[in-house]
């Protein structure tokens, strides 16, 4: 009681959204801005004078401190106070718009809400979207409509965007090389009328009602091909409308107040915050019967990327058998929006200051997020864990459910995951199977707590090492021979295209095509093969039964494979000792599967299918499935490229990593 | 009687939203414990008097199980439209509090329905790695109403609290039906000494800035031991029924560091000697754990060593209590010189540690400080048991005729 402290100091995140809200308030008052701060220095005063006297009341009142604990852990007691008297309803807003060659910027009632001078970023049409009511920035987007399909993406986005809202668009380099009529006349149905006429290198500036009126637009030629326009600054002034007209009018309920908060703060989710027919944001999916894994902890782990988690969340709060109680979403910085979304859904979110760069950011985010999930569900066994760009399927608890107990049971697991690296459009097929992989694919999957107790955690790797959490998973250290669990259509979708370690080109080559399971309430085959020493009878039962192929032809070539349905084919590579994949990977090259590193494998064999027939490829002679092979069959070897072509064939993102 | 009143109506708004609850009312529970078997024997009597409910009181107390029912609105709702003013309480989670930099959730830590003039005080409780349930320290923040109750006479909420999972039995009192724990007098005498003490994260993070930790694969390797030995021998004291404390090094690596220290070589355990019970050895023999050596007797400075996996050292210190202090002995086998540690009284507290709820001295800074002297903030790697403590006293020599009892090595 004696030492305790009253003014621990105040956490600035904590504070921001008040402070920067009632800064806002002050510097609109343009006349009474002077008078309001003089004010509210003498308000911070009083309320300083207040608290100490509520403070001396405490003393009296609450319970005794213990000594040296109490005056650390205490609440904070001096927080400045928000004004209490509002300054007088705001009507206008004053906004600067500038658009240049090598900056552009966006200043409302004098706060910068944009800035963008750095060199080789930031191309484009740069839209600010502002709550007609507040003045609130509620979505920045920035469209490089120099680059093809940007202009489409930029009408997409102005689609959702609700009537009434304020749009602020400004360029900044280039923005008319790609940008299509169609986005030319969207932008002319906004109000603007430069915009069917932009060329190349134009300046220029507009803000405008979306479905309302102009207030101001500001446009400078281009004068030659090789110049830009000079720069334009855009000064004017936008009416604020009031708090309900902003609003929908929906029914008052718990789910539509939690629309409304999310609504009025930021734009770009579309029907969700429809005033008319808006989306549900609550999905009661059929529970699961008999479900294994209701109450197993789900861990979604998150960065900035809040329409990506948003879409994730819709499907996995769709899954049947989903219990929204076990779920945490952990992100990784104190953003704001994907907050916003995971209170959209009710659910609960956990912000982590960001340690460390890069990969090991991401590493280090891991490690939190996991260790407090154990902690918050200290009974738990198990954790899923997830990740913000994954569409997961509709029987992902279902699949989980019929499984779990394996990981329980059988101490050769490493891990259940939803995800089958080899799972593409044309290989995968059977939405019953699964397979024993000696690979971790990640990508929505199951750890058993013991596993990250006594082993992953202690030695997790520290920030310093700058290693992706995944790769080091991967490694034998870590991995020591155990396998994991997976289903030949996989259970979750990666949709992300933009990532640490993904671009659209990467996506497109070893991603989009991924099959992904829509059929519900899939029975799972003959689980219990999938335990240590019944997979490796199930799996001389398959040879046994598989037609060898004719190795005379071209394993890439699609009449390798007879014109079937539902048989069994075995082929024989060679593969001279257990890290030999020479010849597998040029067979999953030009099988247009996942070629960057080995996946998939179990003791030198690979399962998967082709033309709807399942296909083995044994590795001779490391695989001890070798013995299966007919003594007239010679192993096929394919030779890797020369040096000089591999280097142009494979992606800049050659240290593949999924997350 | 109102409060027989404003309980049943409680109780109504609660079932009414399927949330289990049950009572824990120490004043309560003490009149219910001692008709126990009558209640017990005749569950749905109708009873004429209102025996319990109406006792002389301000508040009425329930807990809650937090993973038993979601965080709604609707309940409150329901509450003030019955007449209920409620109050909530929350504060950080303290599952959370010993990680790097996470934020996010405060989470309710009690809760107050006011219905004239008696309330309910609502405790809830969480589950804490250890396998035990925990509630939280009612503290108010500033825009509180300090008048809403007399909080001071509240029966929770001074300090956290650690408790074990209660097994529950339904029965009727007064006509109302209501959960209570299912051996009253034993929850009540383990609520006398429930009080919890955090780790000290905050600072324990700090030291880690100033000493990196060890994060060598041996570092990693003995931790892991020590923690699976420190959680057999709890096992095995529990089961006896001994109670002991985190001392010496263990105890100052949870205070300074909330973890083990990685270059300590051995777990050391405290015990009264009041406490002792001539089966721990046979016990821990049973669990795995052989008598390694054996110095002092129970009238005189008793240790005990048993030996854990890989040279991992159990020690279990007895402690003496003086009027103005309390002690445990040392021996030196060679010489068989007698040492004696001196410590402050203390009293027992529980806390969270590698994952098991144990006791340490309530008054640990006292205790590590007497221990390890002022400079306990910093680590030392060679330590001496007979002259690096800054409380240790010489304290004769065994006669040599005793040796034989008093040194006992394996």
């Amino acid at each position: 009681m004696d030492e305790w402290k009253p003014n621990p100091p105040i956490k600035p995140h904590k504070k921001r959204s008040w402070y920067l809200a009632w800064k806002y308030k002050l510097m609109n008052q343009r006349a009474l801005r002077k008078l309001c701060q003089t004010g509210a220095v003498l308000f911070l005063l009083v309320t300083v004078i207040v608290n100490i006297k509520l403070i001396l009341d405490t003393r009296r009142a609450a319970y005794e401190e213990e000594e040296e604990s109490a005056q650390d852990y205490d609440d904070e007691m001096l927080n400045v106070e928000v004004p209490r008297h509002p300054v007088n309803n705001k009507k206008v807003l004053d906004v600067e718009v500038y658009s240049s060659r090598s900056k552009v910027y966006v200043a409302v009632d004098g706060t910068t809400v944009l800035e963008d001078e750095a060199r080789e970023q930031g191309r484009g049409i740069h839209v600010i979207v502002l709550n007609q009511a507040t003045g609130h920035v509620m979505a920045k987007r920035v469209f490089d409509t120099y680059s093809p399909h940007e202009d489409e993406a930029m009408v997409l986005f102005l689609n959702m965007v609700a009537r009434g809202r304020i749009l602020i668009f400004t360029i900044k380099d280039e923005g008319s090389f790609h940008l299509k009529d169609t986005a030319k006349n969207v932008l002319k149905s906004l109000g603007s009328q430069v915009a069917p006429f932009l060329s190349w290198r134009d300046m220029w500036t507009f803000v405008g009602k979306k479905g309302g009126e102009v207030y101001g637009e500001k446009h400078a030629k281009s004068p030659a091909l090789s110049t830009w326009g000079d720069p334009v600054l855009l000064k004017t002034e936008v009416h604020l409308t009031s708090v309900e007209d902003a609003e929908c009018h929906w029914p008052d309920t718990e789910l539509n107040r939690r629309r409304k908060r999310f609504c009025s703060k930021v734009e770009g989710y579309g029907s969700v915050c429809s005033c008319k027919d808006p989306t549900p944001i609550e999905f009661n999916p059929d529970p699961l019967k008999d479900n294994k894994v209701f109450d197993v902890p789900v861990a979604v782990i998150a960065g900035n990327r809040p329409n990506y988690l948003y879409r994730m969340l819709r499907s996995l709060l769709s899954a049947q058998g989903v219990n929204p109680q076990m779920i945490t979403v952990f992100i990784d910085g104190y953003y704001e929006e994907p907050m916003d979304v995971v209170e959209l859904f009710g659910l609960s979110g956990i912000q982590h200051t960001p340690i460390s760069i890069k990969n090991a950011r991401v590493s280090q985010h891991y490690k939190a997020s996991l260790t407090a999930t154990f902690n918050l569900f200290p009974d738990a066994k198990f954790a899923v864990v997830l990740e913000e760009d994954l569409d997961i399927s509709v029987d992902f608890f279902s699949f989980l459910s019929q499984s779990i107990h394996l990981l329980e049971e059988d101490e050769s697991l490493y891990c259940i995951s939803a995800w089958n690296d080899q799972g593409y459009e044309h290989t995968a097929e059977d939405p019953s199977l699964l397979y024993r992989v000696e690979t971790m694919p990640g990508l929505g999957w199951v750890l058993r707590k013991s596993l990250y107790k006594d082993e992953l955690e202690p030695k997790w790797p520290t920030p310093e090492k700058l290693w992706d959490w995944d790769m080091w998973m991967r490694m034998p250290e870590q991995r020591k021979g155990r396998e994991c669990i997976i289903p030949d259509i996989s259970r979750s979708y990666h949709f992300g295209i933009v990532g640490l370690n993904m671009n659209g080109y990467f996506h497109e080559a070893y991603f989009k095509k991924h099959k992904f399971n829509t059929v519900p309430n899939v029975q799972l085959k003959n689980v219990e093969s999938l335990r240590k020493d019944a997979y490796e009878t199930e799996i001389h039962r398959l040879l046994g039964e598989a037609e060898v192929l004719d190795h005379s032809k071209n394993p890439c070539e699609d009449s390798f494979v007879p014109d079937t349905e539902g048989k069994v084919y075995v082929m024989f590579i060679r593969m001279e000792q257990e890290a030999d994949f020479t010849t597998w990977t040029q067979l999953a090259k030009c099988l247009h599967i996942w070629d960057l590193d080995v996946r998939g494998n179990h003791k030198g064999l690979w399962r998967l299918f082709r033309k709807k027939n399942h296909f083995l490829v044994v590795g001779v002679p490391a695989s001890p499935y070798s013995s299966k092979k007919p003594s007239s069959v010679t192993p096929i070897y394919m030779e890797p490229p020369a040096k000089e072509e591999g280097a142009a064939a494979v992606p800049a993102v050659a240290a593949a990593e999924q997350t | 009687s109102v409060k027989q009143h404003v309980v049943r109506k409680f109780l109504g708004l609660i079932s009414s939203h399927n949330i289990p609850v049950y009572l824990i009312d120490p004043l309560i529970l003490g009149l219910v414990d001692k008709d126990i078997e009558q209640i017990k024997s005749s569950p749905d009597g109708p009873s004429l008097e209102c025996k319990y409910f109406c006792a002389p009181r301000d508040f009425t107390t329930f807990a809650l199980l937090d993973k038993t029912w979601k965080h709604e609105v609707g309940l409150f709702r329901t509450a003030e439209k019955m007449g209920f003013q409620w109050l909530k309480i929350i504060n950080k989670d303290p599952r959370l509090d010993g990680m790097d930099d996470l934020s996010g959730i405060e989470i309710p830590l009690h809760y107050i329905f006011k219905l004239a003039s008696h309330a309910i005080h609502l405790v809830v409780f969480y589950e804490r790695s250890g396998n035990y349930l925990w509630h939280g320290p009612l503290r108010l923040k500033q825009h509180m109403d300090r008048k809403f109750v007399p909080f001071r006479k509240l029966h929770f909420g001074r300090y956290p609290g650690a408790y074990e999972k209660p097994e529950l039995l339904l029965i009727s009192i007064d006509d109302l039906k209501v959960q209570i724990p299912k051996n009253p007098s034993s929850f009540l005498e383990e609520m006398s000494h429930s009080r919890f003490l955090e780790c000290r994260y905050r600072e324990a993070r700090a030291f880690f800035q100033l000493y990196p930790d060890d994060t060598s694969l041996d570092a990693v390797e003995f931790r892991k031991k020590a923690k699976s030995l420190l959680h057999l021998a709890a096992l095995t004291l529990n089961n006896l029924g001994v109670k002991f404390w985190l001392s010496s090094g263990t105890c100052l690596g949870w205070y300074r560091q909330c973890s083990v220290i990685p270059h300590s070589k051995d777990v050391d355990l405290g015990v009264f000697i009041r406490d002792y019970k001539a089966d721990i050895i046979p016990a821990f023999q049973k669990a795995g754990l052989p008598l390694k050596h054996k110095f002092g007797k129970v009238e005189d400075s008793l240790e005990l060593s048993f030996q854990g996996e890989d040279d991992v050292k159990l020690d279990i210190f007895f402690f003496y209590e003086e009027d103005d202090h309390i002690w445990n002995g040392g021996t030196q086998a060679r010489s068989g010189k007698k040492f004696k540690y001196l410590f402050p009284k203390f009293t027992l507290c529980w806390t969270e540690f590698v994952e098991l709820k144990v006791h340490v001295p309530c008054e640990t800074l006292q205790y590590v400080e007497a221990n390890y002297g002022a400079d306990w903030k910093v680590p030392v790697k060679t330590w001496d048991w007979k002259s690096s403590p800054s409380n240790v006293q010489y304290n004769g020599v065994w006669p040599v005729d005793e040796w034989d009892d008093v040194i006992q090595i394996y």
